[in-house]
């Protein structure tokens, strides 16, 4: 260890770090609520009235959009889409690279369908990779990223598009049919803004990792490909 | 018989099955750490509290998707990292990190020369200021891995990258920190 390395370790120990708070009542509290998805349901019809008066102002629009949370995505029902271009499918996904290069870049062990290797993945604000497959004789795409690494990508649903819960393979999902756009928030401030999108989509989580399916699916074509992508 | 203390994997298995005394031990275990990362990564203590127990939370209704025979506090430093770099980033302040007052002079220490003493104190100041001056990715690794004290694979478990990662990351940070420090210096 550097002379440089051992001079930080010992500003590591001369920090003045604010006393640590007793976390553990308010977590054991929160722990013993079971958490349902029927009551985020609730949460945002509840919210959809504040979050269209909110949403100009981000410190609102912030805390609003935590009660939507799924792994590294959120969506939020919002009463006017935002200005979005539309997006054909492998348009706007980010730089054209190859399977490994784009795993390195997003720092993500990329999870596909058996009998599926694309010769080329996107990636995005080097956090989101995509892949475009087909299935049913329909181009999907397939998207992930580390739900807990950095990056973000929100979903902003109309009124009218459906948004429902369900499960794959036990973990959390949701499926998202109807008009909606997609916004993603990637390292060191990248920002892709808003893009409107045309397909159904399926969000959902396989451990750390979140994952989108985007195409002209129907639900239970869709919860197949994801159920087999691992 | 005696009552021994269970070991981690004993306790994550009494809270996967719902054992909230067992999840109560594992919290109050790691809370210092999970709080003071929060911290240097949120910016300021409340978001490091807000994030630290919303970490927690998480954590505790993700146990079923953790694996048997993993290290926990990798997992729960970088689920409550991850919360709390989602509140850096629409945070609308950080606060500025400072020494302790007692820092000059510890328990066993020589008593140093005041002169010395300033001196070491400025040269601390300097350090510090050129750690929060680094890019966000540079400070969060030197954070992680230094101030922290963590090791290089918690680091990475910590920030969601690979240790190679973490790697650079620091090789550059360290490039960038002797050449602000020099610079002070001249």
């Amino acid at each position: 260890m550097s002379e440089l390395e051992l001079r930080l370790e010992e500003l590591g120990r001369e920090l003045a770090f604010p006393p640590t708070p007793d976390l553990a009542p308010a977590v054991l509290e929160r722990s013993r609520k079971p958490f349902a998805w029927g009551r985020v349901g609730v949460a945002i019809a509840l919210a959809l009235v504040a979050l269209a008066a909110a949403f100009a102002v981000p410190q609102a629009r912030t805390a609003i959009l935590r009660f939507f949370h799924l792994g590294g995505a959120t969506v939020v029902r919002v009463d006017t889409l935002p200005q979005a271009t539309e997006r054909s499918h492998a348009a706007g996904l980010g730089v054209p690279v190859t399977l490994q290069q784009a795993q390195r870049r997003a720092d993500v062990q990329l999870l596909l369908p058996p009998g599926e290797r694309p010769s080329r993945a996107y990636v995005l604000g080097d956090a989101l990779v995509t892949v475009v497959l087909k299935a049913h004789g329909k181009p999907v795409l397939l998207s992930e990223f580390g739900s807990f690494g950095p990056g973000s990508l929100q979903k902003l649903v109309a009124q009218e598009a459906n948004v429902e819960t369900t499960r794959v393979n036990g973990a959390e999902a949701v499926w998202i049919t109807g008009p909606h756009a997609f916004e993603y928030f990637g390292r060191n401030g990248f920002h892709q803004a808003p893009v409107r999108e045309q397909g159904n989509v399926l969000l959902w989580l396989h451990g750390d990792q979140t994952l989108r399916l985007e195409g002209p699916l129907t639900k239970v074509q869709a919860l197949q490909l994801a159920r087999r992508t691992r | 018989m005696v009552d021994r203390p269970l070991d981690e994997a004993g306790l994550v298995e009494r809270a996967r099955g719902g054992d909230l005394d067992a999840w109560e031990t594992i919290v109050r275990t790691h809370q210092g750490l999970a709080f003071r990362t929060a911290y240097l990564l949120a910016g300021n203590a409340s978001d490091a509290e807000e994030a630290a127990q919303d970490g927690f939370v998480k954590a505790y209704r993700a146990l079923g998707r953790f694996r048997r025979g993993a290290e926990l506090r990798p997992w729960l430093l970088r689920i409550v990292a991850n919360e709390a770099r989602n509140r850096r980033r629409s945070a609308a302040r950080r606060e500025r990190l400072a020494l302790r007052a007692a820092a000059e002079v510890r328990p066993g220490d020589a008593v140093p020369s005041p002169e010395a003493a300033l001196l070491a104190g400025e040269q601390r100041e300097r350090l510090l200021a050129a750690v929060e001056s680094l890019p966000d990715d540079q400070r969060d690794a030197v954070a992680c891995r230094y101030l922290l004290g963590l090791t290089e694979a918690e680091t990475a478990a910590a920030l969601g990258v690979r240790a190679g990662t973490v790697k650079s990351r620091l090789s550059r940070a360290l490039v960038r920190l002797r050449k602000t420090l020099e610079e002070g210096r001249a």
